[in-house]
């Protein structure tokens, strides 16, 4: 049989899944979400606050349970009783909290980024160094390697969580709102980074990383994205490409993407 | 119907009757639920540290010293001032009331009693509780309110293993180490104040009092109690402060809950102990 004619798997599939709340999963957000990730594409998720994009983005990463539908992570369903195994396959996603990042505020930078290589290669901060040192200056955070993380501003809290996310070379990588509240050099290195890792980054396999982005805003994504989606009123919705998004007629589509402050 | 019933009285009473059952019966089953919640996250903690001993060990050993430092070795200077304030009060009081009956020979065995099978333990696991355990719970209660735990699980950490493990080892065996520490001192500040009492109890009859007043058993319940007051209180400890959805301001709440809890759960160990003590 020919490898070449099977059609590449999905790395995230969910089927008529119900999103719930965090903090009440019987809570409905997003109601049958059918929603199928490809190997290196780049998706982006939009909708107003609330709507449920980071619970899409958390059940997707299999971080909460869901009441109905199934979720399968690189082909695998979660079912939510996983095992060590399904850490295995957690450790192909990476996940870029909101905010600051929920970095882990007893640790500084440079402890922050090593923990998860430390915690599975079992080793010191000194063990790891050889792979976060150059994932610091590849992040512009050498200096700041033995701050605090708890001193930094949200923008570099936010470059740190991505470090820490990266460091296992995830093949899947969850943005949640990253933008948020940075100035406008932040955003610029940001979109630049992101790109190359939706291109390629030689830091990261050198292929294609798949994308989730969730974001209020979608304009800064849209010369970036390859699919966009619309989450609202507990409906999860295709948008479709840059193109489509563009020429959708919809109000609330022309409200989130042509926004006059 | 009774004439009792039919009165306004005898209803207002009734109605407070059926009240006070309905919320007893409510915190019973409330009780049951905590303990029967506490008993799954212990089963789990447990497994944990058994099944994880050997992963991760160059990031957990180093927080499980770290936990040692701060509930053992940090806490050594007040041990010793309530090490020594123990033994003033326990001999102040009685010592002097002994001497007075003839009994100055029962200073050893009251000393065993009261310090090596009730209050060092409960004192040692109080003091952890009051300075370390309250703390923890704001700090584990703050990790999960900030979403940290979800953090490590996008990480691939386990979360118990991670925070639970390091803290129920490190509180576990402090409270035992502070145990000891706070028996010697209060054996030894005890004999110090009736030196100064003028109570004719030399130094050797003393502690020959308190060697013969000790039990083979009184060494293993000893270990046995304080690793139990141990385990449990850094257990509800990081329960309150881990195992539930939590947001910011339901932390100080979750603390003094947690403070009552660990007080209680103290107290039945204790009593257990005295069970076993009278059946041995």
């Amino acid at each position: 049989m020919n490898t070449e004619d099977e059609p590449p798997q999905a790395v995230i599939e969910l089927s008529a899944v119900s999103v719930g709340h965090p903090r009440s999963p019987e809570t409905a957000l997003l109601e049958s979400v059918d929603w199928r990730v490809m190997p290196g594409e780049f998706w982006v998720v939009t909708g107003m606050q609330g709507s449920g994009k980071t619970a899409l983005l958390e059940t997707a990463a299999g971080l909460h349970p869901f009441q109905t539908g199934t979720l399968k992570l690189f082909g695998h369903t979660v079912t939510g009783t996983e095992g060590d195994e399904f850490k295995h396959q957690r450790r192909r996603l990476g996940v870029v909290f909101e905010g600051s990042g929920r970095l882990f505020h007893p640790l500084t930078v440079a402890e922050n980024v090593a923990l998860p290589l430390r915690y599975y290669r079992d080793g010191t901060l000194e063990d790891v160094s050889e792979e976060v040192i150059p994932l610091l200056e590849l992040m512009g955070l050498q200096g700041m390697a033995n701050v605090p993380s708890g001193r930094l501003s949200r923008a570099w809290a936010q470059r740190v969580a991505l470090a820490r996310a990266l460091v296992l070379k995830p093949e899947v990588l969850f943005l949640d709102n990253p933008l948020a509240g940075m100035d406008v050099q932040h955003v610029r290195w940001w979109r630049q980074f992101i790109h190359q890792l939706s291109l390629g980054h030689p830091q990261f396999h050198a292929k294609p990383m798949t994308l989730v982005a969730a974001c209020d805003d979608p304009r800064p994504w849209l010369e970036l994205g390859h699919q966009f989606v619309l989450a609202h009123e507990r409906h999860w919705r295709l948008l479709g490409t840059r193109a489509d998004v563009l020429a959708n007629r919809e109000a609330l589509v022309r409200e989130i993407t042509d926004a006059i402050f | 119907m009774s004439r009792g019933e039919s009165s306004p009285t005898g209803r207002s009473r009734l109605v407070w009757f059926r009240s006070i059952n309905i919320s007893l019966a409510r915190y019973v089953i409330q009780g049951l639920e905590t303990i029967q919640r506490i008993g799954a996250f212990t089963l789990i903690a447990l497994g944990t540290t058994i099944t994880k001993w050997n992963v991760a060990r160059h990031v957990v050993r180093p927080l499980i010293r770290e936990q040692i430092a701060r509930a053992g070795v940090r806490l050594l200077p007040i041990v010793g001032f309530l090490g020594l304030a123990l033994g003033f009060v326990i001999v102040g009081q009685t010592v002097a009331l002994l001497s007075r009956v003839g009994a100055t020979n029962l200073t050893g065995t009251l000393m065993v009693s009261a310090v090596v099978r009730e209050l060092g333990p409960l004192v040692a696991a109080l003091i952890v509780l009051a300075r370390v355990g309250t703390a923890t719970v704001i700090e584990l209660g703050t990790a999960r309110a900030m979403g940290e735990v979800e953090a490590l699980e996008a990480l691939g950490i386990d979360p118990i293993h991670y925070l639970v493990v390091p803290r129920l080892i490190g509180m576990t065996l402090s409270i035992f180490m502070l145990t000891v520490y706070i028996i010697i001192v209060t054996l030894v500040s005890g004999f110090g104040f009736s030196f100064l009492q003028s109570v004719s109890l030399i130094s050797s009859d003393y502690f020959q009092q308190i060697a013969a007043a000790l039990r083979w058993t009184d060494f293993v319940f000893l270990g046995l109690k304080s690793v139990a007051y141990g385990t449990l209180t850094s257990l509800i400890i990081c329960y309150h402060g881990l195992a539930q959805p939590i947001r910011l301001e339901e932390v100080s709440e979750a603390t003094t809950r947690t403070v009552a809890q660990c007080v209680i759960a103290c107290v039945a160990i204790d009593a257990l102990f005295i069970l076993v003590y009278l059946l041995v």
